[in-house]
């Protein structure tokens, strides 16, 4: 039980993942995004060297629709996963076997996928599409973690008798660089997605204080600071 | 402000790498660890670009001396990195300029490196080498929380107006290539290193349960299931 959108912004070029589950520690499971190159989720029982063989996919040029292939053919018990995947054109192919539980499907469009399982049902992910399309010049983590709300909000994980809740929650997103733009994740928590939105409006306070300390240290504040100047522009 | 291990387990060749500091989402800034190549870790003031230029040099061959001296010709602001790399095997060393607010330093052991900064005094890194050599024989995930635990308590990090929190804290251990093996991580809390050794006492609950699922999906319990197997708490 899992839901996800992979997303990538049509303006920049920039590609990110947005995943809550009540499983814990998601984002250990969600490291699946390549600058410049695409975005895959293996999820449901998830074949944990999948999202790595489709990024080296994609990096040799393979489409999302022929990595998807590949993965089919490389995998015995392809029948249980639930896969996403976008390239770095914006072609998007979801994924959802026959073996995989609860209510489960994906919506697919240009530049994104939305997907689930163990949902409350089809509402959800279509809310989470939805979610993501609302404000499309807007960031697209911010675009990402809308898409997550929304599937939060339509019911998320469970059945009509039993909700699950979601547990963790992860946002990553790549732009030019080798490594991430925004790396944000919450582990283990009662209310994974409520926590995630309160670690990202915070972390959208510093994000440009942390890179420029690094760029030019010469003169950098300290964070205390920066953080008293925060609060003195509140 | 940081403090931090990087280590090679010596008996299952291992790499790993704990981080906690007052900077929020700290594990999202660590990707200089790769499964049979090495681990780079900078901080205090971070040249994003480093780590994973370490590891490509690593990776073709470089030792952890010759890595750091390339990071230091390529980087007019090298007085302001703390750096620390490992090789595959174990080969270690460190940097700490004189730009980082001070205390700072660090201590490279057999096959790790405790280091930090804007911290209490040398003290905190000698807490964090006596955490990490306590338990030799425990896994590596359990020795590297052992000595941010040992750092957090011999007084941590202290700023200019006093002790600061940890307000992030990470653990990655590498053994296999294509996902890692341990990855938890705390972003934003009061006390982040507490919790994360409550992240990652209950991921080791799911560890082998989650890897099965996904070997041998045909043979899976429920998630509903598996959790009715576990203790009650």
């Amino acid at each position: 039980m899992t839901y996800t959108i992979l997303g990538r912004c049509a303006r920049t070029g920039r590609l990110g993942i947005g995943i809550a589950t009540f499983s814990i520690t998601v984002g250990r499971y969600a490291r699946s995004v390549r600058s410049m190159t695409g975005v895959v989720i293996s999820q449901a029982f998830p074949n944990e060297n999948n999202n790595q063989i489709a990024l080296r996919l994609l990096d040799q040029g393979f489409s999302a629709k022929a990595t998807l292939e590949h993965l089919k053919t490389n995998d015995a018990f392809y029948t249980y996963r639930q896969i996403g995947v976008i390239d770095r054109t914006g072609s998007a192919v979801g994924y959802t076997g026959p073996a995989v539980r609860g209510w489960c499907g994906e919506v697919v469009g240009e530049n994104y996928v939305a997907s689930g399982n163990g949902l409350v049902g089809q509402h959800v992910v279509e809310a989470i599409a939805k979610g993501f399309l609302a404000e499309p010049d807007a960031d697209l983590e911010h675009r990402l973690l809308m898409g997550i709300e929304a599937g939060r909000d339509a019911g998320g994980q469970g059945t009509a008798d039993l909700h699950r809740t979601e547990r963790s929650a992860a946002l990553l997103v790549h732009s030019r660089d080798p490594y991430p733009d925004i790396d944000l994740r919450v582990d283990l928590h009662e209310k994974a997605v409520d926590e995630l939105r309160r670690v990202w409006t915070e972390y959208k306070q510093y994000e440009g204080y942390y890179r420029r300390r690094g760029e030019h240290p010469r003169g950098a504040p300290s964070q205390e600071s920066f953080m008293a100047a925060l609060q003195r522009a509140q | 402000m940081t403090f931090s291990i990087i280590a090679r387990c010596p008996k299952t060749r291992r790499l790993g790498l704990g981080i906690a500091t007052f900077s929020i989402a700290a594990g999202g800034r660590c990707e200089g660890i790769r499964h049979g190549v090495g681990i780079c870790k900078t901080q205090a003031y971070i040249n994003r670009g480093n780590d994973l230029l370490a590891l490509q040099m690593l990776e073709q061959g470089s030792s952890p001396v010759a890595v750091m001296k390339f990071l230091e010709a390529g980087d007019p602001d090298h007085e302001f990195r703390q750096i620390a790399i490992i090789d595959r095997e174990g080969n270690a060393c460190a940097h700490t300029g004189s730009g980082p607010r001070r205390w700072a330093g660090h201590h490279v052991g057999d096959g790790f490196v405790a280091f930090g900064n804007v911290l209490a005094g040398p003290y905190v890194i000698d807490g964090i080498v006596k955490g990490f050599l306590a338990n030799p024989k425990d896994e590596l995930e359990f020795r590297l929380l052992a000595a941010l635990e040992a750092g957090r308590d011999a007084g941590g990090q202290v700023g200019q107006e006093g002790h600061l929190p940890e307000r992030s804290a990470a653990l990655y251990v590498a053994s296999e290539p294509d996902h890692p093996d341990i990855d938890a991580r705390v972003d934003l809390h009061p006390e982040a290193v507490s919790e994360l050794r409550r992240v990652l006492e209950e991921f080791k609950l799911y560890e082998v349960f989650y890897r099965e699922r996904g070997h041998r999906p045909d043979r899976a319990m429920s998630q509903g299931e598996f959790v009715a197997t576990l203790p009650k708490r």
